[in-house]
């Protein structure tokens, strides 16, 4: 079953994703974050790229979306440079998985 | 009278030679001490007896006289708020009889008071036909029983003369003309235990017994007419709900009988029955209820006939057209004493040791519950409800006794040791128990209630049963793996649990709950998960509801806990679950426009 790709984040960052034929959401504020990606997940997407910066304002949002199978929500840095929140999920889900850091 | 004699003796069991004129079901004095006995078995002239006191002392050679009359109990004003032994000797009497704390031997007392007046008002004329069942007069003999004299079976006739005054139960109050000449009667009936006192027919049993438990009248009621089996292990609190119903049920009679528990539990119904007051009628409970006590450590034997005296007793004032019910604390100790004169008698046993015709004698306890049309011209409709406890060892129900009664009783109320460890009161498991008389109940509840109340218990049940299959997936990968619908079940199905289901039955208000407020409370509890539900399809989270209502929640907890001319708050609750969803709402979910 083919999903859709959604990315949600400021205009700076997320534009270049247009390019690859990714679907982009701007949102500069906590709130409007929270709408776009509950939005997205409920029209079936299934990979929401976020900007680490907006993630970081809505941790709620991102847990309750860590239990389901999809849409698989994934903080991604912005033009500015990374926060290194979204490296350290995926250290940590490997090691959840694996058991060990295997990185 | 005839006499025989004793060949031997092996604990309530007398066998006696010369018995040839004597006849099964017999009473018998037995012995130099005179102790009351009943022929249970006749092989040529030797007569087995099930002796209903303590047979120490008496030995072979000894006498042993028959009464000729099977074992009865005597139904006349008086009856009401007495404790009997198991063969209907009131316990008061004869304590200042016997001067002592414990039961004496041989000692024969009249079951009712001979002396005591009563105020006898006639309701039929001279002249008037009567037959079986009809009243005569009416004596009120508690301020709340109404004893109705009626006609005694297998009597027709025409009324010659009628008395109207104070009599006491010995003295003549009316004579008729029946085929075989002038009859003079008394207030007195004598009846015999072990017969079933006709009616003109049985009914299908349709109006719901309210008990006050919330668990028992919304989930698994029982009939008025029906019957009831509350099995349990020890301590799961067996007793206590047996104490509850027969405190509260609304019923005008209920009769008591204690059968080989522990005497406390007796003495807790002398202290505390006399102190309650009726919520249906403003007087003591005592003045409706009759006890029969036969505890631990009262003879065996009087333990067989007790549910008998207590069930006879019963159809006597369902014959009046009451609505009676009879808790039978517990059946278990009845089957073992049956158990231990079978193996006495060395019968073949059945499973464990129980005698085989312990489904038979059961059932034939069971099938005397049930509502009536009596005899009589007037056809009035009366109803016991039984309702016995069973005590399997070890709380094991696959056993004899519970297994029997399952097939014979149609309500199932199984108490859970699990549940009363937890401190869950009343410990009955909502998994486990049934009520076969559920459709008609809610229906009839809900039609004198004007609400879909079938929907309520139907949806409250499917959420307890949701429960129990998503704690499972809980306890193997946690609480995050279920959907937030899922966790919002488990939230209201606690809710259901800890606020509706458990029950105080040590505190004055929760002690009983009208079927009106369990509505209302019902009703409140679904309603927070109606907006619970909602809020979340607006696009607020489970956390932030689970948070935000935290308040609203703890209220709800406490409903129980609000008097019945309070219940107007439950409204008032409502409302405010709706604004604090939407409270939450607003603070975080997202529009409609998702």
């Amino acid at each position: 079953m083919a999903h859709k790709i959604g990315v949600v984040g400021d205009k700076d960052s997320i534009l270049p994703f247009k390019m690859l034929g990714f679907d982009v959401f701007y949102a500069s504020e906590a709130k409007e974050a929270r709408k776009m990606v509950d939005h997205l997940a409920k029209n079936e997407y299934g990979i929401i790229y976020l900007t680490e910066t907006l993630g970081e304002k809505i941790p709620d949002t991102i847990r309750r979306y860590d239990s389901k199978i999809q849409p698989a929500v994934i903080l991604i840095p912005n033009h500015t440079g990374s926060l290194n929140i979204g490296k350290k999920r995926i250290q940590d889900n490997v090691e959840k998985a694996v058991g060990q850091n295997i990185l | 009278m005839n006499k025989g004699k004793i060949v031997s003796v092996s604990g309530p069991l007398v066998t006696a030679e010369g018995m040839e004129h004597a006849n099964i079901q017999d009473i018998c004095r037995v012995g130099d001490l005179g102790l009351i006995g009943e022929i249970i078995e006749m092989r040529g002239s030797i007569a087995s007896i099930q002796v209903y006191e303590e047979t120490s002392m008496v030995g072979p050679g000894e006498p042993v006289e028959t009464t000729g009359e099977a074992l009865s109990v005597e139904l006349a004003p008086g009856i009401m708020s007495q404790m009997f032994d198991g063969i209907q000797r009131p316990l008061d009497t004869f304590l200042k009889r016997a001067e002592s704390n414990y039961l004496s031997r041989g000692v024969s007392i009249e079951p009712l008071d001979r002396e005591k007046k009563w105020t006898f008002t006639p309701s039929v004329t001279v002249g008037t036909k009567v037959t079986t069942g009809d009243v005569i007069g009416h004596v009120q003999e508690t301020p709340v029983v109404d004893h109705k004299i009626m006609v005694p079976v297998g009597v027709e006739g025409t009324v010659t003369d009628v008395k109207t005054g104070d009599f006491n139960i010995t003295e003549t109050i009316y004579t008729l003309d029946t085929e075989e000449g002038k009859k003079e009667f008394t207030m007195t009936q004598k009846w015999p235990v072990r017969r079933g006192r006709p009616t003109a027919r049985k009914l299908n049993p349709t109006t719901p017994l309210k008990t006050g438990q919330r668990v028992i009248d919304t989930l698994f009621p029982v009939a008025k007419g029906g019957s009831a089996a509350v099995p349990g292990p020890f301590g799961a609190g067996k007793t206590v709900v047996q104490h509850q119903i027969a405190k509260y049920a609304d019923v005008d009679i209920v009769v008591y009988v204690g059968c080989g528990e522990r005497g406390n539990e007796m003495t807790d119904v002398i202290n505390e029955f006399p102190e309650l007051i009726d919520p249906n009628t403003g007087e003591s409970i005592m003045a409706r209820t009759i006890l029969i006590a036969n505890t631990s450590n009262m003879p065996v034997a009087a333990r067989e006939a007790s549910i008998y005296t207590g069930i006879t007793i019963a159809e006597y004032f369902r014959d009046m057209g009451y609505s009676v019910a009879i808790m039978a604390d517990s059946t278990s100790r009845w089957a073992e004493a049956l158990r231990e004169m079978s193996g006495r008698l060395e019968e073949m046993p059945g499973d464990e040791g129980y005698p085989a015709y312990l489904g038979s004698r059961l059932a034939e306890f069971y099938e005397r519950a049930g509502k009536v049309i009596t005899l009589g011209n007037e056809g009035r409709e009366g109803s016991i409800t039984a309702i016995g406890a069973v005590s399997p060892p070890g709380g094991d129900t696959s056993e004899p006794v519970t297994q029997n009664t399952l097939r014979v009783a149609k309500v199932f109320w199984g108490l859970d040791a699990g549940l009363s460890r937890k401190r869950h009161f009343p410990a009955i498991n909502w998994l486990d128990s049934y009520s076969l008389y559920v459709n008609e109940m809610t229906a009839h509840i809900g039609e004198t209630l004007g609400v879909d109340w079938n929907k309520m218990v139907t949806r409250s049940s499917s959420l307890l049963q949701d429960e129990a299959e998503l704690q499972e997936i809980v306890q193997l990968v946690g609480a995050e793996s279920l959907s937030e619908k899922d966790r919002l079940k488990l939230v209201v199905a606690r809710m259901i649990r800890e606020d509706y289901l458990q029950q105080n039955a040590f505190d004055d208000v929760d002690s009983t709950t009208s079927i009106q407020k369990q509505y209302e409370m019902l009703h409140t509890i679904l309603t927070f998960e109606e907006e619970a539900k909602k809020g979340m399809e607006l696009g607020a989270y489970f956390d932030e509801i689970i948070q935000g209502t935290v308040d609203i929640r703890e209220r709800i907890g406490r409903g129980k806990f609000l008097p019945e001319n309070e219940i107007a708050q439950f409204e008032d609750m409502r409302s405010s679950i709706q604004e604090t969803i939407h409270q939450v709402v607003e603070k975080g979910g997202m529009d409609t426009d998702a």
